[in-house]
């Protein structure tokens, strides 16, 4: 079924009204939860949009470490499934010291895209300069 | 006795018409007058956390007559496991207080249900801006305010658990390192099966735990953000409610971590002036110096920390207590907590200081 607009549009419009049309005029003590408002809508529209995206970049990050294949074919539900066993692989493998000597380097270099692919999300501003 | 009595959900309205004849009463016997009266003066800070209340105390006659601008502190129900009840936070505050440490004069502890309902103390009011973000804004470093919050905390961490008035705390831990990481893994829980950023932190802390050394009174959420400050000027270290037995440079690193900057990243101490600053305070007041692999240890434990809080403010929230966009924003912090603590991880790996006594 399709809408138009559809949710992630609705969202936007949402947050812009928000931004625009709304918080100039509000007192100072309601701006705080204002601007809550306006952040949760920004980053509920970003991951309408774009997790997927995020679960993908997760996907291939995690691969050289786990050994196994990354399907680009893999979307919604699947997806996040494959990133959520990896994930706990590899967290079983940090834990019983398998990076505690060689590997760190490569290990760090995953991590890192890991927390990129969900800043993208989260915090956009915060994900570093490549 | 209980641990802590029943809380109240933060956006309750803590005075009623009722509990207020009774606060009075209370308040009035505790003093030594014939008569109180308390007004409300409305929550205080910007935030959506409302664990103070401002207050005016009236006390007829007594040692203590006269107006008193107060703030009331009670235990609420968005309590995660840092926080140590109001009836230690309050110990924490006296010891600090009679060390000389600038804090609001705590006045007041109740641990009587019939009250209010929830513990709560009364600490005096002082006058100040404690927001991050505005405390930073400046574009001058402030450098002598960072070497005030290091005298303070250099001050705080003279008191050990002599002092016989923190009997009430936790008793200070035989290796502080092992026990935080205790403390993390039981609140990020289930979060360590599928987040392997926060188990890789978890493991360079178990890895790299230094041996154990003095063991004092720390505040363990001291930081920007968390203390007064009036035309530059420091008035009051707010927020006793994790204080604990713990490695002094747990205090200094946490707060260095770059979780408290407010954006100004290059001025590593609180966002408000170079390290150097307030490592100079803290080293006049403490009677000892700061150890930098001690603290680029324990940087890398506030990170851990403050992502296993992170994640227990989000359950909070789906915990189905109070609906708290806050809280739930709060959870969603994660991956910018993490990003620091790698970025915090690879400078260290860069600087490659080899620790020289280690467990684990």
């Amino acid at each position: 079924m399709r809408t138009d607009p559809n949710a992630h549009t609705l969202l936007e419009l949402a947050a812009a009204t928000l931004r625009r049309d709304v918080l100039p005029h509000l007192p100072p003590e309601g701006r705080y939860a204002a601007l809550m408002v306006s952040n949760a809508l920004a980053m509920a529209e970003r991951e309408l949009r774009g997790l997927d995206d995020s679960g993908r970049a997760m996907l291939l990050a995690l691969v050289p470490l786990c050994g196994a294949d990354a399907d680009p074919s893999l979307t919604g539900e699947e997806l996040a499934t494959r990133v959520d066993a990896l994930q706990h692989r590899l967290c079983i493998e940090i834990a019983t010291g398998a990076f505690d000597g060689d590997g760190q380097d490569l290990l760090m270099d995953a991590l890192e895209a890991i927390v990129r692919a969900r800043l993208s999300i989260a915090n956009p501003r915060a994900v570093p300069a490549s | 006795m209980p641990d802590a009595n029943p809380s109240v959900p933060p956006t309750r309205a803590l005075l009623t018409d009722e509990n207020r004849c009774r606060l009075e009463g209370w308040l009035a016997e505790q003093a030594g007058a014939s008569r109180a009266t308390v007004t409300d003066d409305g929550w205080l800070g910007s935030g959506g956390f409302r664990p103070n209340l401002g207050v005016t105390l009236t006390l007829a006659d007594g040692p203590m007559a006269g107006r008193h601008a107060c703030v009331l502190r009670a235990e609420t129900a968005d309590r995660i496991s840092a926080s140590i009840g109001k009836r230690r936070e309050f110990a924490a505050l006296r010891a600090a207080h009679g060390a000389g440490v600038l804090v609001p004069e705590p006045l007041f502890l109740c641990d009587d249900p019939a009250i209010l309902g929830p513990d709560f103390f009364l600490m005096r009011r002082i006058a100040g801006v404690g927001a991050g973000f505005a405390v930073v804004k400046g574009d001058a470093p402030m450098p002598d305010l960072a070497r005030e919050l290091g005298r303070q905390l250099g001050r705080l961490h003279r008191i050990t658990a002599a002092n016989p008035d923190l009997e009430v705390l936790a008793p200070p831990p035989d290796c502080p390192a092992q026990e935080v990481i205790r403390q993390c893994r039981d609140w990020i829980g289930d979060a360590a099966q599928r987040d392997p950023v926060l188990v890789w932190g978890l493991r360079w802390l178990h890895v790299h735990a230094p041996l154990p050394g003095a063991v004092v009174l720390c505040h363990r959420d001291f930081r920007t953000g968390n203390y007064l400050v009036q035309d530059g000027v420091l008035t009051a270290i707010l927020d006793w409610e994790c204080a604990g037995f713990s490695d002094p440079m747990e205090d200094v690193a946490w707060f260095c971590a770059r979780s408290w900057r407010f954006r100004r990243s290059h001025r590593e101490a609180g966002g408000i002036a170079d390290r150097a600053d307030f490592y100079a305070g803290y080293e006049e007041t403490s009677g000892r110096r700061v150890d930098p692999q001690r603290v680029a240890y324990w940087e890398t434990a506030a990170y851990v920390r403050w992502a296993a809080m992170a994640i227990q403010h989000g359950r909070l929230h789906s915990a189905g207590g109070e609906p708290s966009l806050e809280l739930a924003l709060t959870g969603r912090m994660l991956p910018d907590i993490e990003m620091d603590l790698l970025r915090h991880l690879r400078s260290a790996a860069a600087r490659a200081v080899a620790p020289a006594e280690r467990i684990g």
